[in-house]
């Protein structure tokens, strides 16, 4: 049930930690999925991915029907916790937070762990006990031996690339929930371009919201959000965006198409996984990459590379 | 003599610091803006009120800011520092001199601005007024006693009863910021407060009112307004009260609600996000086929998962049996968020908010907000 590890080779592992893709990465941003094990591979990061998890409810269950979605996550949590890891990676902003909310609700009130641990082993959960800890693929790479060991898998290089990191909301905000790092003026995505090779561009809305969370419900609105990063981006001279959550990926990179037709400015930004753009630095394969399934072509940005 | 002997009258003399401030001056008469620094000796207990208190004294008494009370429960002295909103006299300046950083201060964003510091706060106070803030018990005659509310009956809105309107969560409000109708977090957080409240009779009118085109649903969650509120109010937490009452009322013909709800049913039956069934779920079909040729765009580069055969995560029925079972618990609505409350309040902070390295510093603020664009 729990398998499908996808271990370097042995005695080169340094971490082994729980994987949870979340529904993008299982689904339309499969690209996600195979750079995210391709790098984990390089980089001695043995992923445990858990096959018998659900949707966290991403942010909507939480405020349609709160209960269930405290559930939900607290059976994610539980089956991570069977896995033996300490640490939950997730590799989207938004099953960061709502995992994490989850788990400092369990973790800091007996009583509704007692309570919801009553609910899980009635189906056929088995109990958390709180031992988990949630954390995104980007902190652990960013700083001590996965920033170290980043340094050195990233021998190609990328050559100077102006990329303009893209954080979004739900990996730095609520801090009191998140609190890897400063939420006004963060640093883990300027590090990791830096230890690729990359030259970091610097632009105001790179904290901002992408839109994604109301561009089905309030597409004018959302577009007039996402405008800002990418515009302001190109601005910088950016050759690419990145970003480390598959939502703020699709607004970027699928609805780039409608800002041209509200707007009519072409931007044709390239926007980056966070896997994919180490993972170019890696030298992971194309059919681990799979820029293919972008809809804003990655080539321009390839070409200046030669890749 | 120091400033901080003078302030307190004390014999001893107290320590102090040199302060260095940025300001973004504006005059929205003249259209005239320019970012000034200001140096001054500041006793090293001072806020920041306090040191724009002592340039107004000593070096610029056209300085324009609001103030009070001092003691963060006003909410009149709202600016922002390096780009975002705080409450003046709740900032102290000495860990921020220790770190010889010159922060910038700006007015409000989201708010016209009057006079450097100073915002016109009017299109805050009718979104406030729209909520009608006021009890509506739901009788004409008073009862013959009054009406008595247990402290458990009034605790699921005691963070939203908090709220000094400062108007910081505003400030920085990213719906807002590209609708400037959205109704925004502070109103809507008052909103929950009445529709909360145990006394109040009028939670159905509220809810659908709440439900408009410029309401709940039109938030984007992007966190600002609980980063960034001094009290602990946490609007978005409430905002997703009102959306969670909603649903459990049946009030659920927004956009936003049916895209909420098509979650928990897609979690239900397969495990995961039916992506490709949220667009008609959410919009209707009709819309749903207007978007085909951006959908078709998508599904070239694989976007578009077929829905047949669905995919599915093991031991579903798990999650199915969970829904099941919490129907009978009786925590639905913003009861399920409140009952995460109490642990979240558990929470101690170990940040100190400060950037682990040095780094190109961003100041979203040092532009003063477009005032009334």
């Amino acid at each position: 049930m729990l398998t499908t590890g996808t271990n370097g080779k042995p005695g080169n592992t340094w971490r082994r930690v729980a994987y949870y893709k979340g529904c993008l990465a299982s689904l339309s941003a499969k690209e996600l999925d195979t750079s995210t094990i391709a790098l984990a591979r390089k980089l001695g990061l043995e992923l445990e991915a858990l096959e018998s998890v659900t949707c966290c409810g991403a942010g909507d269950i939480h405020e349609a029907e709160p209960d269930y979605y405290l559930h939900l996550n607290a059976r994610i949590l539980s089956y991570a916790e069977a896995t033996g890891s300490d640490t939950l990676m997730t590799v989207c902003n938004v099953c960061t937070l709502n995992l994490r909310q989850a788990n400092w609700q369990l973790q800091k009130d007996e009583e509704l762990l007692e309570r919801v641990n009553r609910n899980l082993e009635t189906v056929g959960v088995p109990a958390y006990s709180g031992s988990v800890e949630v954390k995104h693929l980007l902190w652990l790479i960013a700083e001590g031996e996965g920033y170290e060991r980043l340094k050195q898998a990233a021998h190609k290089g990328l050559k100077g690339l102006r990329v303009a990191p893209f954080y979004g909301c739900q990996i730095l905000r609520p801090s009191k929930l998140l609190g890897f790092e400063d939420p006004d003026r963060p640093w883990s995505l300027e590090a990791i371009i830096e230890a690729c090779g990359g030259e970091p561009v610097d632009y105001p809305a790179k904290i901002k919201c992408c839109g994604f969370p109301i561009i089905q419900a309030r597409e004018e609105t959302a577009l007039g959000e996402l405008i800002q990063p990418i515009e302001q981006a190109q601005e910088a001279g950016a050759d690419a965006m990145v970003t480390p959550c598959p939502l703020c990926h699709l607004s970027l990179d699928a609805w780039q198409s409608k800002l041209k037709a509200a707007t009519g400015k072409d931007f044709s930004m390239p926007i980056l996984h966070l896997s994919q753009l180490i993972g170019v630095a890696a030298g992971l394969e194309a059919s681990e990459l799979k820029f293919k399934r972008h809809v804003v072509s990655v080539e321009p940005m390839l070409e200046k590379l030669e890749v | 003599m120091s400033i901080g002997t003078e302030i307190t009258g004390g014999s001893a003399p107290e320590p102090t610091m040199e302060v260095a401030i940025k300001i973004w001056r504006y005059d929205s008469q003249t259209g005239e803006r320019a970012l000034k620094l200001y140096e001054v000796e500041a006793p090293e207990w001072a806020c920041l009120l306090d040191v724009l208190d002592i340039i107004k004294d000593r070096v610029d008494g056209t300085l324009a800011y609001r103030k009070s009370c001092r003691m963060m429960i006003c909410g009149s002295c709202g600016m922002r520092m390096d780009g975002g909103a705080v409450l003046a006299c709740k900032e102290r300046m000495k860990p921020i001199v220790d770190r010889g950083h010159v922060p910038v201060i700006s007015a409000m964003g989201n708010m016209p601005i009057v006079k450097d510091l100073v915002v016109d706060m009017d299109p805050f106070w009718s979104k406030i007024r729209a909520m009608k803030p006021w009890l509506q018990p739901g009788y004409q005659e008073p009862p013959e006693r009054e009406y008595l509310a247990s402290q458990e009956q009034m605790n699921p809105i005691h963070k939203e009863a908090l709220c000094i309107m400062c108007g910081c969560c505003v400030s920085e409000c990213n719906s807002m910021e590209s609708d400037p109708d959205f109704l925004g977090p502070a109103a809507l957080a008052k909103g929950f407060r009445f529709v909360g409240d145990p006394r109040d009779g009028a939670d159905i009118e509220r809810l659908n009112e709440y439900n408009s085109e410029h309401g709940i649903w039109d938030c984007t969650r992007c966190y600002f307004c609980n980063e960034r509120c001094p009290k602990g109010v946490d609007p978005r937490d409430a905002i997703a009260k009102l959306g969670a009452e909603s649903v459990r009322q049946g009030i659920d013909h927004d956009l936003g609600a049916k895209h909420a709800k098509w979650f928990v049913t897609s979690t239900k039956t397969t495990g995961w996000l039916r992506e490709t069934e949220l667009v008609p779920k959410t919009q209707g079909i009709v819309s749903a086929i207007k978007q085909t040729k951006f959908a078709l765009g998508l599904a070239r580069r694989g976007k578009v998962p077929l829905p047949f055969p669905p995919h599915v995560a093991e031991e579903v029925r798990e999650a199915r049996a969970l829904h099941d079972l919490l129907k009978e618990q009786n925590r639905r609505g913003a009861a399920g968020i409140v009952q995460g409350e109490r642990g979240l309040a558990r929470i101690e902070r170990t940040d100190e908010g400060g950037a682990k390295r040095d780094i190109a510093e961003i100041t979203p603020g040092e532009e003063p907000a477009a005032a009334g664009s």
